[in-house]
């Protein structure tokens, strides 16, 4: 695989996961303001959701056309296999890095 | 209900706009979700502003720009820019310039014509900016400037009481310099037989020092320390001397006596505000016998100026506190009100507009008209080359086509007609350069002193600022077609079908007629001003200049002269004066008014007794001057406009009247003279007396009978030679003399013309380019019409008439602002206004329409007598 993806990129992944069949623009920025704790622009939130597509790491459908948007549809969002594999070795490397870490980085008390 | 409420329109209508065809139903879809969930937690207003900003994000991002890039009209599109295709760009051009030569010819010429009057400007307003750019201080080089406030008027002058400058020396800390100039050095300097007039500066020795004049011989320190001790130009040496060496020689000047040249100056550069030949040490006015009072006065400041040399980044604050306080604390007054602030040199040209200027002045004003008048003329010469570009479209159409097919972007289209349209400036631009080339000293010659205060020699600055000038005009003139091109949808151009034809032809229409307003509007100009200067020349002055011959006496004395001329038989009454009337110079001097304690300026000349009966002056009240010349000595004659001025209502009033000048002279007034133009038309007529003074004598005015002209000439010149030495006899007819004066008019007669010129070849071209590209697209209509029997005649007439049409709107338009434009502004300037004819205004509407028809039949006609076989043969 290319390139290497960044925090928000790998977040917005993590989010389209989360959210499964429910991943749109809304709802992923709303998930990602929740939980991070942090605002996000929509414009920003669809410049990543592009740029993820463009690296084949996401891919979208058109959902039905909806009534609260007024009567347009949503564009829903699911995870390629290279996007799940890129989380993996994501994953991965972190766990590794915890694992050999010679501080200890528990908070404990 | 807040359900109800819409997302704010114009965001909506924006971000729909920006998207075009984009695929972004889901992003608005989105919008309008956050929209209506906001709603729900905030106010109607914030949730506004909060889908505003949204909008703005989207807009802004980029997943807009990828869809935008998807929804584009091929698969080839591609938003990034190759070098590679500007070579394709140009190629194409070149191309299409050559095949199509007829209308590359027309935009080419119709252009350089436009622009070769901004080259013009552009080479003017270099140079003007590099105005007192060689002193090596400029940047901290102020001048003190002086506004007075009396009831009636406000008014800025240059100049400064020269009694400020040692205040400021005095009470001011942090002024490097101090120099006081005065500018009424303007004297007859005399060398062994040689007599130079010559004007220049009285000043301190830190002149040197302030400005940057370096001196070819002599100490700039001492140069002009000591009084009577002058330096000289290297040109106005020469005049003097010749190849003699000029540096500690003697030489007398009249009302200074014996001076020494300490000095020898460079030559001044052109763009200099200071001008002058000599200068001489600022003790030599103060010491000098004529010296009065006023050269100290905090009132007189008409020839005074106070330079100043500041240190580096130094403030200007305290100083210009000091001068308000000053003029506070000397000048106090209740009817006049004096105040006084710092210029810098840098500000000075170009600069605002001042009175009593030292030296050449390019005020904002002048240079904005100017401005405006290039601006008349390139757009017209740039919406041509628009108009004839989208008239021709059709012929592009196809190869636009094709672009868009295989993938070219809006801007893609855009950059290559743009580039197309700067290749023809760039060409354009040579052409004018040729243009500008020519026109250059002519017109240098018509600026007021042009030749000493103006430099368009081209160096590689002003080159550059021509190349960036050309770069504009191709964007200026190429945008309109450029946008059109670009935003023609492929199916469309391929198709050949142009769009909006309706309201671009109406465009066109409106442009035809704008310029063709413009071209009658400068030849209208040219035609009345031409017919005001000969008008003028007939026009009552109020005296008589018939036959009246103007002698220059040249320092003879004026007793011997009337003496030895009154002999000759041609001659029948002959009087002296010191000016020649109504050529616009006569002095001033200062009455001091018993009313207001301001004093009053009334020009003066100074004439014998037998002046006012030559010149026909008709004597209202009072008498004459008297032949015992010391009697006449304190004798004035007023005009009317003086008892005017002095509120006195009847002539015989003022008879006896006394009036006190400005250097302490009082005068009687014995006659009142009816108002006659002693100056320039232009100028109001204001008050003036007329006193004796046989010093004063320059001209004699003779009175000539005679039938054969030359031999009454060449019999004076022997009578000249008895007494007159070595100097020529001048002499010039009185008529003459008020034509020269007048001939101001032959420069504005000159710039409209050449103004009119240029407007209406553009017009020309412009509508010559029209007019082809319609009946190249008519033929075979005209073909058809011909076959089922049309004449030549009525073709002819059905192709002009819409033509003409335009032509005959445009000069409804013209006519009566032009018209206004002179009787309103121009002659009310004038004073003295002479009336308009419906003379001019016929035959200036008899010119454009003259050129505008040749230029429309010219074409139609030919195509009209085409043979209809040939254009209905083929295809």
């Amino acid at each position: 695989m290319k390139g290497y993806i960044g925090e928000f990129e790998e977040l917005v992944l993590l989010t389209i996961a989360s959210l499964g069949d429910e991943a749109y623009g809304v709802s992923i920025k709303e998930d990602i303001e929740m939980r991070a704790n942090r605002t996000i622009s929509i414009g920003a939130l669809h410049s990543t959701i592009t740029r993820l597509e463009e690296k084949r790491l996401l891919k979208s459908r058109l959902g039905e056309p909806t009534q609260e948007r007024g009567g347009r549809s949503k564009r829903f969002f699911e995870l390629t296999h290279e996007g799940k594999a890129a989380l993996h070795e994501m994953k991965n490397l972190r766990d590794e890095l915890w694992k050999i870490s010679k501080t200890t980085l528990s908070l404990g008390k | 209900m807040k359900k109800l409420s819409h997302p704010p329109r114009l965001a909506v209508a924006l971000f729909d706009w920006y998207c075009g065809t984009a695929a972004a139903d889901d992003l608005r879809g989105d919008l309008d979700e956050l929209y209506y969930r906001d709603i729900n937690r905030m106010s109607v207003m914030r949730a506004k502003f909060r889908y505003w900003k949204h909008c703005m994000e989207l807009i802004t991002s980029y997943a807009l720009k990828k869809r935008k890039q998807k929804a584009a009209v091929s698969t080839f599109s591609s938003n990034s820019f190759h070098p590679a295709m500007l070579k394709n760009y140009f190629l194409i051009a070149t191309r299409n310039l050559a095949r199509h030569k007829f209308f590359t010819i027309i935009n080419v010429l119709g252009l350089a014509i436009g622009m070769s009057i901004c080259l013009l400007f552009i080479a003017m307003l270099s140079f003007i900016w590099q105005y007192d750019t060689f002193h090596s201080n400029n940047d901290n080089i102020y001048r003190v400037i002086s506004e007075t406030n009396s009831v009636n008027d406000n008014r800025e002058f240059a100049s400064a009481p020269s009694a400020l400058a040692d205040k400021l020396s005095e009470n001011i800390e942090g002024i490097t310099e101090v120099v006081r100039i005065n500018r009424s050095l303007n004297s007859v300097v005399k060398f062994e037989n040689t007599e130079v007039s010559l004007a220049g500066y009285f000043t301190d020795p830190s002149f040197l020092n302030v400005f940057t004049f370096p001196l070819l011989k002599g100490n700039s320190h001492t140069a002009l320390s000591k009084p009577n001790s002058i330096i000289i130009t290297e040109k106005a040496a020469k005049k003097l001397f010749g190849s003699e060496d000029p540096f500690g020689k003697m030489v007398t000047l009249d009302n200074l006596g014996e001076c020494v040249i300490t000095g020898v100056m460079h030559e001044l550069p052109k763009n200099s505000h200071l001008k002058f030949e000599i200068l001489a040490s600022y003790s030599t006015i103060l010491a000098a016998e004529q010296a009065t009072p006023s050269v100290k006065d905090w009132h007189e400041s008409r020839t005074s100026y106070v330079y100043m040399l500041l240190p580096d980044n130094a403030s200007t604050e305290n100083i210009e506190r000091y001068l308000q306080s000053v003029s506070q604390a000397y000048l106090r007054d209740e009817n006049f009100h004096i105040s006084f602030s710092l210029q810098a040199m840098n500000d000075i040209n170009p600069g605002p507009d001042l009175y009593n200027q030292i030296g050449p002045s390019w005020d904002y004003t002048s240079i904005s008209i100017f401005f405006v008048l290039t601006l008349l003329i390139l757009i017209p010469a740039c919406f041509n080359y628009a108009n004839i570009s989208i008239s021709r479209a059709l012929k592009r159409m196809k190869e636009i086509g094709l672009r868009k097919v295989m993938g070219g972007q809006k801007d893609q289209i855009f950059l290559q007609f743009i580039l197309e349209t700067v290749i023809i400036t760039f060409l354009a631009l040579g052409l004018s350069y040729y243009i500008f080339v020519i026109v250059r000293n002519e017109f240098v010659s018509m600026v007021v002193a042009g030749p000493e205060t103006l430099d368009l020699s081209i160096d590689f600055q002003t080159l550059l600022y021509f190349a960036v000038f050309a770069l504009l005009v191709g964007l200026l003139a190429g945008t309109i077609p450029a946008l059109y091109f670009s935003r023609l949808t492929p199916v469309q151009a391929l198709k050949s079908k142009p769009t909006g034809s309706s309201t671009r032809f109406s465009f066109r229409k409106v442009l035809t007629v704008f310029q063709f307003a413009l071209s009658l509007g400068f030849i209208m100009s040219v035609v009345i001003v031409y017919n005001q200067y000969r008008q003028t020349l007939n026009y009552d002055f109020g005296f008589q200049q018939a036959n009246i011959l103007d002698v220059d006496l040249q320092g003879t004395d004026p007793e011997i002269f009337r003496n030895e001329f009154s002999k000759l038989s041609s001659v029948q009454t002959l009087s002296m004066s010191s000016h020649v009337m109504g050529t616009g110079s006569v002095d001033a001097t200062w009455i001091v008014d018993r009313v207001k304690s301001d004093s009053v300026e009334v020009f003066q000349m100074f004439v014998d007794q037998h002046y006012l009966s030559n010149l026909g002056l008709h004597l209202l009240a009072g008498e004459n001057f008297t032949d015992n010349a010391a009697a006449n000595a304190n004798r004035v004659v007023v005009n009317e406009e003086f008892l005017h001025q002095f509120k006195i209502k009847n002539p015989h009033e003022a008879i006896g009247q006394t009036f006190s000048l400005a250097d302490n002279h009082d005068v009687i007034v014995t006659g009142v003279v009816r108002n006659f133009h002693y100056l320039h038309l232009r100028e109001p007529i204001k008050s003036f007396f007329f006193r004796y003074d046989k010093t004063q004598f320059h001209v004699a005015n003779i009175k000539v009978v005679s039938t054969d002209i030359f031999t009454t000439i060449s019999e004076m010149e022997s009578v000249w030679k008895i007494f007159g030495g070595e100097k020529k006899f001048e002499a010039k007819f009185f008529d003459d003399e008020i034509g020269e004066a007048y001939a101001f008019y032959f420069s504005m007669i000159k710039i409209c013309a050449f103004l009119g010129m240029l407007a209406i070849s553009i017009s020309c071209l412009g509508l010559l380019g029209m007019v082809v590209f319609t009946v190249e697209n008519r033929v075979k209509e005209i073909g058809i019409r011909k076959v089922m029997g049309a004449s030549t005649q009525t073709v002819t007439i059905l192709l002009s008439r819409d033509f003409a049409k335009l032509m005959v709107i445009a000069a409804m338009i013209a006519t009566p602002l032009t018209y206004l434009f002179f009787d309103k502004l121009y002659l009310q300037a004038q004073r003295y206004k002479l009336p308009i004819g419906v003379s001019e205004i016929a035959i200036s509407l008899f010119i454009m329409l003259a050129l505008g028809l040749a230029t429309i039949l010219s074409q139609t006609m030919k195509a009209a007598k085409a043979n209809p076989v040939d254009t209905l043969r083929s295809e």
